[in-house]
């Protein structure tokens, strides 16, 4: 900007007219330019949305929080895509893992255009509604709905309707999880991607959660 | 504007009929007749100067506007509601557009094509898929709810020439599919979750306008995908895609 400021005035005074008179519109039109360029600054900085979250925000911890929550989902759903019993179970888990990680890369992008760390502090994890969350969702202190390794370990040796089973089961409890995780980020903030990005992702694991009840209501019912 | 002034004011009037060019012109003792194209000559210098500021002003201002105006992709529903002949159901009737997943059987729908409301638990394959006969609305309703824009045409109305471009509109652009709808009471009618527009011919400019509102942009699952749906045409539901098995 200072480069197109101080360049506007030998541009005018090396026309051909009386020196004197063009150097005076020559310091009017630069000045004029100078307060455009000023202007445009401006206006660029108040168009640019208000302050992003912070490093402490709920918005950050739930962005890093959540990106974890859904990478274990994505194991799960790979596992029932590859090895469901059922074309209904490998198609949920196609849905589920794919969707999730996408989901992953946008919520990655968060912390970069918020510039804050996409790496939770020791000690940090869901401390930003620490004191909101519901025990009746946390398996040995880990975050709501997560499965624990060895029922992580249990699903990979599973096999058959076994394996459909319990990888609705721990995706249930995942997606409970998951929409308290939800709730917990949409009562703390009024940023518009989040608030979209959330409610959308609510929406879609509640339905998930009818469509996984109905699939084991029909394994626990009468048939094979 | 000071300045100015004060050039006016060092000089001694001259004639009304020269003022205007001496005073430009700033030379003295020039005849009345030659002065005229000279002092003209030399004035383009200062008039240039303010044009090409005043463009470079009129560029910097309306970048500005541009730039504010382009960015927000939070604002597409704004952008929607102002493409002509646009219906919106999610302000119209947004009762309709429920989102339950239901398998084995055929579903009605209040709006056709649809535009959203249950529908199977597979989806169309809408990565860019030309479909050349008709499909299962409850697969496609799957697609919409995914973020695709389903495009369809009436095959006794809309003339080949007139399929072909929105073949090629279509093909190979993801979040995209096509299929013919019979029965439909337009040649073509664009469908997005919650929203429809029904047009006469394949070069109206409202159809990229939709599409480029309200793909993805629609999406109820932000990342869901278009691959691992149903690729058969025909217009039976049949719950799991081929490509994992049903």
């Amino acid at each position: 900007m200072s480069v197109a400021a101080t360049e506007a005035p030998p541009a005018g005074a090396a026309g051909p007219a009386p020196p004197r008179r063009r150097f005076g519109m020559g310091v009017l039109a630069t000045a004029v330019a100078a307060g455009l360029l000023v202007g445009f600054a401006l206006a660029m900085v108040t168009i640019r949305p208000a302050a992003a979250p912070g490093e402490e925000s709920a918005e950050a911890g739930f962005a890093r929080d959540m990106i974890e929550h859904h990478s274990q989902a994505v194991t799960m759903g790979v596992e029932a895509f590859q090895r469901g019993a059922t074309a209904q179970v490998r198609q949920l888990g196609y849905d589920i893992a794919l969707t999730q990680q996408s989901q992953i890369g946008m919520m990655r992008q968060w912390l970069r255009e918020w510039q804050v760390s996409p790496n939770t502090e020791p000690g940090e994890q869901m401390a930003w509604m620490r004191e909101a969350l519901d025990p009746a969702l946390i398996r040995d202190g880990r975050m709501p709905g997560l499965a624990t390794p060895e029922q992580m370990t249990a699903l990979a040796e599973a096999a058959g309707t076994a394996l459909d089973r319990l990888f609705m089961e721990l995706m249930i409890y995942h997606h409970l999880g998951g929409i308290h995780m939800i709730d917990g980020v949409l009562e703390r903030t009024d940023d518009p991607a989040v608030t979209w990005l959330a409610e959308l992702m609510r929406d879609g694991q509640q339905r998930e959660l009818t469509v996984m009840r109905d699939l084991l209501a029909g394994l626990d019912s009468p048939g094979p | 504007m000071t300045t100015k002034t004060n050039k006016g004011d060092r000089r001694n009037q001259p004639p009304i009929a020269a003022q205007r060019n001496k005073s430009k012109g700033g030379r003295k003792g020039r005849k009345p007749g030659a002065p005229v194209k000279v002092s003209q000559g030399r004035n383009w210098g200062p008039i240039m100067m303010f044009v090409a500021v005043g463009v470079i002003a009129a560029g910097i201002i309306g970048y500005a506007f541009w730039a504010q105006r382009d960015t927000g992709s939070l604002e597409w529903s704004d952008r929607a509601a102002a493409i002509e002949g646009i219906v919106d159901y999610r302000a119209e009737n947004p009762e309709m557009l429920t989102n339950g997943h239901v398998n084995g059987q055929p579903l009605q729908y209040e709006v056709l094509p649809p535009v959203g409301g249950d529908h199977n638990g597979a989806w169309q394959n809408c990565q860019g898929n030309v479909y050349d006969a008709p499909i299962a609305n409850e697969h496609a309703v799957h697609s919409l709810e995914h973020g695709a824009v389903w495009v369809t045409y009436n095959p006794d109305t809309l003339p080949a020439d007139q399929v072909s471009e929105l073949t090629s509109l279509v093909e190979g652009t993801d979040m995209m599919l096509l299929s013919p709808f019979p029965e439909l009471d337009a040649p073509i009618s664009l469908q997005a979750w919650g929203y429809q527009l029904k047009v006469d011919s394949a070069s109206d400019p409202r159809i990229n306008e939709f599409v480029r509102t309200l793909r993805l942009n629609a999406s109820m699952e932000p990342g869901a995908t278009c691959s691992g749906g149903i690729t058969a045409t025909g217009t039976v539901p049949q719950d799991v895609g081929d490509q994992l098995g049903g």
